[in-house]
């Protein structure tokens, strides 16, 4: 029963609103409320309204059913927050037209300072997209008969795209067999930037289809996928793969290498802090030297009398065959003698960065010498006895 | 209590997200983190860290020298986080893995120190002990002396290493020991484990680890004494038990 009209309860309207589910106020009475639409992704393109009379009782009947908008509902929100923007630009006397959503944050947050503890709790101003979840249309028509082919499946969308990238497998091997068959087929090798993307994830396809899908759902999927990479593709097909692939960071580029300083005599250093559990070290590591390492004053072999701090110690140089080469004066405080060992370690690894060149940089990273180690004592718990020691279980 | 409290003290701590931070290919870990199953023993790492490789000559190959695979696994390692490498590892020539392991499972109340200082003077008792030998023996047999104590302690702990172990299977309200053929990693670890417990209870009172450890050892190099008469013991028992066998399902 199509209706043209659309009434809808009174809704809040905001430029500005707290991030989190719409709340509508309960109500004893009786009202009429909109099925919301959106057009979703495998198109159906028409929105039809469909009107329900819901009876309120004094629960809360939003969280009884989910929330739904109407497009127009979203339609209205984005003006809103267009003209919001416009406004907020003016009153913070930047231009509108170039006012991007980095410049909204940080009015908002110095508009409306807030304590709260809870970021999501802060006051926001996004684009209505972020905020209100992604819904579907309704997907059949007036007679009741559904839109898609594959609609009695449940996940639709999930099924339709498994449909497409098994009917481009079928084809390209198609092709590859006439190929064959011809003798004009030949192997190629793929060089293809595989490093640095990576398959999209299933929180990311769930996204992308507005459908809930399963662990075996998403790895079926990949695995069709993958099977379509190892053949040769068209442009098309690459395309289509391509669309679910995200990009990946270079952890090496992530690191900061200190700037080399130099000192009154001329000689050139580099500084830097390195921690393991609560020891704190600060080192500073000469370009010329001859090996000397000096702790709070110190020489090492006075201050760990132990072989393996000292093997710690020297573990950055002898990793870049730089053993005798530097001359390291060091300060540490807190922690234990091991953790001290370590703190200096990473200190010492970061200053030698400035002096080594990118690759080895590198190289270090994946030998663990970049990192700081996070692990901590575990905290006591109560009802045992330490972090994981029991009490004795006693009988009776 | 103690264990409620220890899932109700995980489930929050899963859900702090790691962020879909860079996950490499593979979808292998994401199973890891299911919302449907609380963890109970976690680390500091995300599940997305990798081991560090400490190895310096993996890193000074040139690149000629690699296959595809390998390359493609330098490129890989390129984008994934690495944990920081532990205290105990270093790049040293003179470190051993298996060395470390046995100092770990000898050292008590965490005293490392004093566990390393024991294996040191193993070391050397060993190496002393064969010296003497190599001296006293004659030309020909100072061939067959082997003198580095590193292969000494290798080649004893493989020979104490058993090849089926028992394993106690409840069936009909009884336990069986039941053979089983063991991992390599279950191997090595009875090995070492039998070998302390050897040196630990059967000494005499003023006998000092590294003494009675070098001579334990050195019968083991030569298949002889304790720990290698009580891997004999246990490939009896599993003969005798051959009967059982089939109550093994895995």
């Amino acid at each position: 029963m199509a209706a043209p009209c659309v009434s809808c309860c009174a809704l809040l309207s905001y430029r500005l609103f707290f991030r989190g589910k719409v709340n509508l106020a309960p109500r004893q009475v009786l009202w009429k409320a909109a099925a919301a639409e959106l057009p979703t992704v495998s198109g159906s393109q028409i929105s039809r309204l469909r009107h329900t009379t819901v009876l309120t009782t004094k629960k809360n009947v939003a969280a009884l059913r989910r929330e739904t908008y109407t497009v127009d509902f979203i339609k209205k929100q984005i003006d809103e927050f267009n003209i919001g923007k416009r406004h907020l630009a003016n009153m913070m006397g930047e231009d509108p037209e170039t006012f991007t959503q980095e410049d909204i944050d940080r009015a908002i947050a110095y508009l409306f300072p807030s304590g709260l503890f809870e970021k999501r709790a802060r006051p926001i101003m996004k684009h209505p997209e972020q905020i209100f979840p992604k819904q579907k249309a309704i997907q059949w028509g007036e007679d009741g008969r559904p839109f898609h082919f594959l609609f009695y499946t449940g996940k639709q969308s999930y099924y339709s795209l498994m449909h497409d990238a098994y009917g481009k497998l079928l084809n390209l091997e198609k092709h590859k067999n006439e190929l064959q068959a011809k003798g004009l087929f030949s192997e190629e090798a793929k060089t293809k930037d595989l490093i640095g993307s990576r398959w999209l994830i299933k929180e990311e396809l769930e996204e992308m289809l507005v459908e809930k899908l399963s662990d075996q759902d998403y790895e079926q999927f990949i695995r069709l996928l993958e099977r379509l990479l190892t053949l040769q593709c068209g442009a098309a097909e690459e395309e289509f793969l391509q669309s679910f692939r995200r990009s990946v960071t270079i952890q090496s580029k992530k690191q900061l290498i200190e700037p080399v300083r130099y000192d009154k005599q001329g000689m050139a250093f580099s500084t830097s802090e390195g921690k393991r559990k609560s020891a704190k070290a600060e080192a500073v590591v000469y370009e010329h030297g001859s090996g000397r390492i000096k702790v709070n004053g110190i020489d090492y072999l006075l201050y760990f009398p132990v072989t393996q701090d000292r093997e710690q110690l020297m573990f950055p140089f002898h990793f870049l065959d730089r053993l005798g080469k530097h001359d390291v004066t060091c300060t540490v405080s807190g922690g234990g003698r091991s953790a001290q060992a370590g703190a200096i370690r990473l200190a010492v690894a970061r200053a030698l960065c400035s002096f080594v060149t990118e690759e080895e940089v590198e190289w270090m990273r994946q030998a663990g010498l970049l990192t700081a180690d996070p692990r901590i004592r575990e905290r006591k718990k109560p009802g045992q006895e330490g972090a994981r020691r029991k009490f004795t279980w006693k009988k009776r | 209590m103690g264990s409620s409290w220890q899932t109700k003290m995980a489930a929050p701590l899963v859900k702090t997200v790691r962020g879909w931070s860079d996950l490499a290919l593979g979808v292998r870990s994401t199973v890891l983190r299911l919302p449907g199953l609380i963890q109970v023993r976690w680390s500091r790492y995300g599940p997305e860290y990798r081991d560090p490789q400490v190895d310096k000559e993996y890193y000074r190959k040139p690149l000629a020298e690699l296959t595809e695979e390998q390359k493609f696994e330098r490129e890989l390692r390129k984008t994934q986080l690495i944990k920081a490498a532990p205290a105990m590892k270093t790049s040293s020539v003179f470190e051993d893995p298996l060395i470390s392991k046995f100092t770990n499972m000898m050292m008590k109340g965490g005293n490392k120190v004093l566990a390393r200082s024991l294996m040191t003077k193993t070391l050397e008792a060993v190496k002393r002990k064969q010296f003497e030998k190599y001296h006293a023996a004659s030309s020909e047999e100072q061939a067959t002396i082997e003198r580095n104590p590193y292969t000494i302690f290798h080649q004893a702990l493989k020979n104490c290493e058993p090849v089926i172990g028992l394993v106690p299977i409840l069936k009909g309200g009884h336990f069986y020991q039941v053979p089983v053929p063991l991992s390599d990693r279950r191997r090595r670890f009875l090995a070492m484990k039998w070998m302390i417990t050897e040196c630990r209870e059967k000494k005499h009172r003023r006998m000092l680890m590294p003494e009675k450890l070098s001579r334990e050892l050195l019968e083991a190099f030569h298949n002889q004494g304790p720990v290698i008469k009580r891997k004999h013991d246990m490939h009896k028992m599993a003969e005798a038990n051959r009967a059982l066998a089939h109550y093994r399902w895995w």
